[in-house]
């Protein structure tokens, strides 16, 4: 091998998630199904993060309106502002900020979660007991946080948009209705549709990686802090990653 | 277990509201693209469609009232495009409503507008094609610009031309200047109002004859009314044919009887031929003439004799004496 050992050790960690993925692809649709366990952190993964996500959401749409409106008053549009922060969110601010602070927030307490009960062999103790840890464990986290993050992505462009409304009104005045009837007429189907297909494609990132950091967690205590701090950074770079691929595709289907 | 119920129900309402906003969303998108409500497809045909795309909305007199659906190439001047309307318009749009292109704003979408033909043709079905009007590009603004301004530097040109031409005219400056002018236009006008006045007048005297013709009072009146005038007039009429007539046979009579004094003359009877054609008579007449002269003559002589003979003076001079009173009578 002459290649680098960060580089070795890059294309190692690559196949070795490729083929945790593929193991999540073999035996997460298999029963038995963990229902429960999966309602239970889609309840965690989903229901908890919410105040978060909408706190940050109403920032980001408050912040964007503020910060285009002088550009839109030199172009004499600032009426056209509601439709520009609508699509600004809905195709993209919404999906990737939600899918970040998601990573933060899901992705290190996966990566932590799992770690832990790897180092404290947990897992090998739930592989005795005759429980598949992978199926309790990684199966129900990962399609938790793909369901949960699209739910999220929505809400929080919800209340972008309402913060978008309310950026509007401290320097001009616009109803609500009007407001929000611009921003329907702003937006298509094709704004929607793709961005709210990636959202599950974030979602999934986010959680295979943060499992995948935590269910291979090494030495001790130490590793533990560090797979919860790589899941979260894998997982942001994939969201990029996937974001250019997802608006690549949706070129080529020419939906852009 | 209880909080795990607890639990499930909130996630239960976290996933629902998301639903319910994806959803909303979805309708919210779909309603201007005519998705959900029935609606019809009506046709129309440009020569360019300066980049109208489907999606792009309809108007009816400025109502929203579709979107367009498809664009599509017939041949190498025409391009069909399909609008999808919303049903409710069923009742409003005509066959002869006038689609037009124009643009959403100063720099927004290409729209395109219906407008209310007002004529009461019949309402447009399903499919059916309405007619257009060329929008007016920015280029044939420009163009049609270009010519103008080209003209107006032509006339101003030439009204400057007309200008110089009226400061350098002295008679101009003259006319202007001159102050009697106003007074003597004001004296025309005072003349002319009399005269409006005066024919004022006569107009109405002429209405006044005219009626008075009208009733049949005066002589026109009466000609004009008076029948037994016009049976005169015929009978007078009749009598001037008669007279005509006897003229004519007196005409007749007159030229035999020239033709008889012709027929004298030239066959040598009577005076005339003696007078016109006998030579020695002419001879004659003129000794005759001659001797009557000669006569007078003598005849002047004794007369002066006769005013120097001593009794005949007399009366003589009382003759010149009152001739020449008369005279002095006419003089004063």
């Amino acid at each position: 091998m002459s290649l680098p050992r960060t580089w070795q050790r890059f294309l190692n960690e690559t196949g070795e998630l490729s083929r945790f993925t593929g193991r999540f692809f073999s035996q997460g649709f298999k029963p038995r199904y963990e229902i429960s366990e999966l309602l239970r952190q889609c309840y965690i993964i989903g229901y908890k993060s919410l105040p978060l996500v909408g706190l940050t959401g109403f920032i980001m749409g408050l912040v964007l309106t503020m910060q285009l409106r002088p550009s839109l008053i030199s172009y004499g549009a600032e009426s056209q502002l509601p439709a520009m922060v609508s699509i600004a969110v809905v195709r993209e601010i919404g999906p990737v900020i939600t899918a970040l602070i998601f990573a933060g927030k899901i992705g290190s307490s996966i990566g932590a979660e799992l770690g832990s009960m790897r180092v404290t062999e947990q897992i090998d103790a739930m592989e005795v007991s005759g429980t598949n840890p992978f199926k309790f464990l990684v199966v129900t986290r990962v399609l938790a946080a793909t369901l949960m993050l699209p739910v999220l992505v929505l809400l929080s462009d919800a209340i972008s948009l309402y913060g978008s409304y309310l950026g509007v009104n401290i320097k001009g005045v616009t109803s609500l209705d009007l407001f929000f009837k611009q921003v329907f007429d702003a937006l298509s189907f094709d704004d929607f549709i793709p961005a709210f297909i990636k959202t599950y494609f974030f979602g999934f990132a986010v959680g295979i990686v943060g499992c995948f950091k935590g269910f291979n967690s090494k030495k001790g205590t130490e590793g533990v802090g560090r797979s919860a701090n790589s899941a979260v950074v894998v997982s942001s770079v994939l969201i990029f990653i996937l974001d250019l691929l997802a608006v690549q595709i949706t070129d080529l289907f020419g939906l852009n | 277990m209880a909080k795990k119920t607890i639990n499930n129900v909130k996630l239960g309402i976290f996933a629902l509201v998301g639903l319910l906003v994806m959803i909303f969303s979805l309708y919210m998108i779909g309603k201007d693209t005519n998705m959900f409500g029935s609606n019809y497809t009506l046709r129309v045909r440009f020569d360019n469609v300066h980049g109208l795309t489907s999606g792009n909305n309809i108007r009816y007199a400025g109502i929203q009232v579709g979107t367009v659906k498809k664009v599509k190439i017939l041949n190498d001047t025409l391009i069909e495009v399909s609008m999808l309307i919303d049903t409710k318009m069923k009742n409003y749009i005509h066959m002869s409503d006038i689609v037009s292109m124009s643009t959403d704003g100063l720099m927004g979408n290409r729209i395109l507008n219906i407008a209310p033909a007002k004529d009461g043709s019949p309402l447009a079905q399903d499919g059916d094609l309405l007619v257009t009007k060329k929008s007016t590009s920015t280029d044939d603004m420009l163009e049609t610009l270009d010519k103008t301004n080209r003209n107006i530097k032509d006339v101003s040109e030439e009204l400057k031309m007309t200008f110089l031409r009226i400061n350098s005219s002295s008679a101009l400056w003259k006319l202007l200047s001159d102050e009697t002018l106003p007074n003597n236009l004001r004296a025309s006008a005072v003349s002319i109002r009399h005269a409006a006045v005066n024919a004022d007048k006569m107009v109405a005297d002429i209405h006044e004859i005219i009626n008075d013709v009208k009733a049949g009072k005066g002589s026109l009146g009466a000609i004009l009314t008076d029948t037994t005038i016009a049976y005169n007039l015929n009978e007078a009429v009749v009598r001037i044919q008669q007279v005509g007539d006897h003229a004519d046979e007196l005409a007749k009579q007159l030229t035999r009887i020239a033709e008889t004094i012709k027929q004298d003359v030239n066959t040598g009877k009577g005076p005339a031929h003696a007078i016109l054609k006998d030579s020695s008579i002419v001879i004659n007449l003129n000794n005759s003439l001659s001797n009557i002269e000669k006569g007078t003559a003598s005849f002047n002589q004794v007369m002066e004799a006769l005013k120097h003979n001593f009794l005949l003076r007399g009366y003589f001079r009382k003759l010149e004496k009152k001739q020449k009173e008369e005279q002095q009578k006419a003089g004063y």
